[in-house]
């Protein structure tokens, strides 16, 4: 698993006693951005764009409540979709955004406690490598000086000794000597990805976060880098937290896996376990969106419907709730398996206004074609269905169509999605590993 | 068979830059039939692009479309013909300009961009301007017109396709505006969709919900779509012929489920090598060597041979284009541009194996910069 270079062929209980010697241990971090510009209000979620979301005094949780560690000399993937915040937790185990709230600690050492010239001192051991290669560097600066620049900012060692230093540190890296002189636009992406892991490595750092840093190259060339990362990783002992969306790049570079979704980490497992044994939802439903290269595959990809809520407002209880596949049946009305697949499938339809009107025989039929179910789950469902139907919305003006879906939206995910578990209490299991023997935990109830 | 939708033969688009002639597009041929997804593979540069943009003839200076034929429904796109005095001019039936616009674009092929926002107007709402499109296209009244884009929201999984109508561009996610880009895309029932990387921006989540609404789509108007993309898992998804482009040229040809388990170029064989797989742990991936060379000076004989693992001297030498190599179970062709196959008779066996072709694919060297494109 762990991958020093020099790792003896010792007795087992000497490899795991390495192994399990936490570098990086991170406990219940949050970081909430507040933003203050009202002009835009109103604004959607727009994941493309950081932070994802402005209105007045809201408070985007970008990271809510996150806890995992990282051994010396591995490897942690943490993979999700954009806007879920990867990058800002990321930045924030380096401190280069402060926590709102948690724990960082470092070698031991409480990162969130230290300041000035401790921190300085520390962060020296700590390096990172973003995504665009072709942004990050500074056009004007030779490719030695951007290597360099780390050294000087942490005054390690002389001109001389920096400069041999950086030489040496491009031919590792698979770059050569000479290109020392040279500007970042006389090279590729590939080769200026690399230019950003020789000034990552200047420093020394035990600690490398790697914010996609293969995602914006070419196939060919991503593998070249993915290979100099893991050969770099052996010869200096390096430690990782690799951030990517690509589960492709995580599950051959990581050796454990956290899966992040609306600011939370749903579930963490060793690569294997999690990639063959997914226990949460959304991790599920993440590998089965993938197109497999293998054309007699094709067809067998699953599909998730929805969008990510606004991480303004994220549901309560588990964050996937509101698009869950399998969210939990609310107590109370003695929902069959099959009667409740059906009133799920009906309160997002509903949600989500995805048909037209039409009498209310007929939506009754689409949706339930086993009849409604009995008693008052059954009446919540036919006084939604009446105030949807085509009698009722009949010449009515949009506004007041829109209310009446409206209503019926608010009346149905009141009585049904919100009693659910999902919605009233945080997941957080531990379940039994099939693949290994590490820990494995997923954020979801049905695991209770 | 019957007769393709399209026909591309020989096409040719060149850049004229400073820097020298871009051949961006180099001698490309092939065909779109009814019903089928067409892939355009290839990394960054290989001139997927360009090549889509000059079916439309959609390319601006300093580019232009140099040679070859396109042929759609019957009718021509592109073509020159040689005149008395020798020179080339466009020949008498090639559509003109005005019937291009009003006849081919958007009504009989329309484009779907991996940006959406370039194609949607920032100060608009989302709904007025597909019901302004519907109406123009289709000569719609409004009032049809706007019942219709609602329904054509609904149809592209919109959700509230009443509410966001009144929405602007910027308030849609990413995996939204592409699905009004659908939308707008199938308003005129167009017969061929050119899809240029609509899903490489989006999350996997979301390209699923996409991949999956195209598959529908595609199945209940019957579209022919050409698929631009440097995803191979995509193409094995939706794609039934696949094109492989490397710097320019279309180096294989193949039903897709030969593509990737009868293999006939090594460019193809390398970048399936150099993917991690999502389905499987692969410890070591193949990379491969050096970088794509740049466009205004490709290599001498196969463009590929500075790169490729079972380069010889030959390869230097000889150009080798796309031949048939095999036929498919269903008898289709199968075509390959490289020396290793019979049919190109090069001499390919007999020359020695290029330098680096010995010691290749298990180090990973990149050129110096300025060093591409063969010595
Ligand atoms: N306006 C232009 N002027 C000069 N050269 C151009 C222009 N547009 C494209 N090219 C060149 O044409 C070649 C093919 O480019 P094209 O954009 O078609 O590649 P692509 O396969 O679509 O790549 P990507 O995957 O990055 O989208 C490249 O060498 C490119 O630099
Ligand atoms: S806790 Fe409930 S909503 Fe969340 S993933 Fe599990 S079943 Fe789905
Ligand atoms: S022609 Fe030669 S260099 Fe080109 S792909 Fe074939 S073997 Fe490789
Ligand atoms: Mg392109």
């Amino acid at each position: 698993m762990s991958s020093f270079g020099e790792t003896p062929t010792g007795s087992d209980s000497s490899t795991a006693e390495r192994d399990s010697e936490t570098l990086l241990e991170v406990e219940g971090l949050k970081k909430h951005f507040t933003t203050g510009s009202g002009l835009l209000s109103g604004l959607r979620v727009d994941p493309g764009s950081f932070p994802p979301v402005r209105r007045e005094h809201e408070r985007v949780r970008a990271v809510d409540d996150v806890s995992f560690s990282i051994a010396r000399g591995e490897t942690l993937g943490l993979v999700g979709e954009s806007g879920c915040g990867k990058s800002t937790l990321g930045r924030t185990v380096l401190r280069l955004l402060e926590p709102t709230a948690g724990t960082i600690r470092f070698d031991g050492e409480d990162l969130a406690s230290l300041g000035g010239e401790a921190l300085r001192r520390k962060r020296a051991e700590m390096g990172m490598i973003f995504q665009d290669p072709h942004a990050s560097l500074n056009p004007r600066m030779t490719v030695g000086t951007i290597v360099e620049e780390p050294m000087v900012a942490h005054g390690m060692l002389d001109g001389e000794g920096r400069e041999a230093r950086a030489k040496s540190l491009l031919e590792d890296v698979g770059l050569e000597a000479h290109h020392y002189h040279r500007y970042p636009h006389e090279f590729s992406g590939g080769q200026r990805q690399r230019v950003n892991l020789a000034r990552a490595l200047s420093v020394d750092p035990d600690f490398v976060v790697c914010d996609e840093p293969v995602s914006a190259l070419d196939v060919s060339v991503q593998a070249q880098v993915l290979n100099t990362m893991a050969r770099l990783q052996a010869e200096f002992g390096l430690t990782y937290l690799f951030i990517a969306h690509d589960l492709s790049v995580i599950r051959h570079i990581a050796d454990r896996v956290a899966v992040m979704y609306l600011g939370t980490v749903v579930e963490l497992a060793e690569k294997e376990e999690l990639f063959e044994n997914p226990q949460h939802p959304y991790t599920q439903a993440l590998l089965e969106s993938i197109p497999v290269p293998d054309p007699r595959e094709s067809g067998t990809r699953g599909v998730l419907e929805g969008e990510v809520p606004s991480p303004v407002d994220p549901p309560s209880g588990c964050r996937f709730r509101t698009r869950c596949p399998v969210l939990i049946a609310p107590e109370g009305y003695g929902f069959g398996d099959a009667e409740w697949e059906a009133t799920r499938g009906f309160v997002r339809a509903v949600k989500r206004r995805t048909f037209e009107p039409a009498p209310a025989a007929e939506v009754r039929e689409r949706f339930f074609p086993e009849g409604v179910p009995d008693g008052e789950a059954g009446e919540l469902v036919e006084t939604a269905l009446s105030l949807v139907s085509a009698a009722e919305l009949e010449g009515l003006e949009e506004d007041a169509r829109t209310a009446r879906w409206h209503e019926a939206s608010e009346l149905l995910l009141e009585s049904f999605a919100e009693e659910s578990i999902c919605a009233r209490e945080r997941p957080h299991y531990e379940v039994d590993p099939v693949y290994g023997d590490g820990e494995h935990l997923a954020a979801c109830h049905r695991h209770r | 068979m019957t007769d393709p939708l399209l026909r591309v033969e020989n096409l040719t688009t060149q850049f004229f830059t400073e820097a020298g002639t871009v051949r961006a597009v180099d001698s490309i041929s092939f065909e779109v039939h009814e019903g089928e997804i067409v892939g355009l593979v290839g990394e960054s540069g290989a001139g997927k692009s360009v090549a889509s943009m000059s079916l439309l003839r959609l390319v601006e200076s300093p580019g232009e479309i140099v040679a070859g034929e396109i042929t759609y429904k019957g009718r021509t796109i592109f073509g020159l013909e040689e005149t008395a005095d020798g020179s080339l001019s466009e020949r008498p039936e090639m559509l003109s300009e005005e019937e291009m616009r009003r006849e081919i674009r958007g009504n009989e092929i329309a484009v779907i961009f991996q940006d959406p926002m370039e194609s949607l107007n920032p100060v608009f709402t989302v709904g007025g301007q597909l019901r302004e499109f519907i109406e123009l296209n289709r000569g719609l009244s409004k009032r049809v017109a706007r019942e219709e884009a609602i329904r054509m929201l609904r149809e592209v999984g919109i959700p509230d396709p009443e509410g966001r109508y009144e929405e602007y561009p910027h308030q849609f996610s990413g995996g939204m505006r592409q699905r009004v880009l659908i939308a707008m895309a199938l308003a005129c029932e167009p017969s061929l969709i050119i899809a240029d990387e609509p899903t490489t921006a989006l999350d996997v989540t979301v390209e699923g919900q996409i991949l999956d609404l195209v598959d529908d789509l595609q199945e209940k108007y019957g579209t022919s779509f050409i698929w631009v993309t440097h995803d191979l898992g995509v193409v094995a998804e939706i794609c039934d012929r696949v094109n492989v482009m490397y710097l320019g040229e279309i180096v294989e040809q193949a039903p897709v489920d030969d593509l990737f388990y009868e293999t006939a170029h090594p460019y193809t064989e390398a970048l399936l090598e150099s993917m991690p797989r999502p389905d499987l742990t692969v410890e070591e991936i193949q990379s491969i060597r050096g970088v794509m060379p740049s466009a205004i000076a490709p290599p001498s004989g196969c463009r590929f041979h500075p790169r490729c693992r079972y380069a010889r001297e030959a390869c230097k030498r000889v150009h080798p284009d796309p031949r048939r190599v095999a036929t498919s179970a269903d008898g289709e062709t199968h075509r390959a541009a490289c020396l290793r196959h019979d049919v190109f008779e090069s001499g390919y066996e007999a020359s020695a194996p290029l330098e680096h072709a010995t010691a290749l694919s298990d180090r990973e060297v990149e050129r110096p910069p300025g060093g591409e494109g063969g010595e």
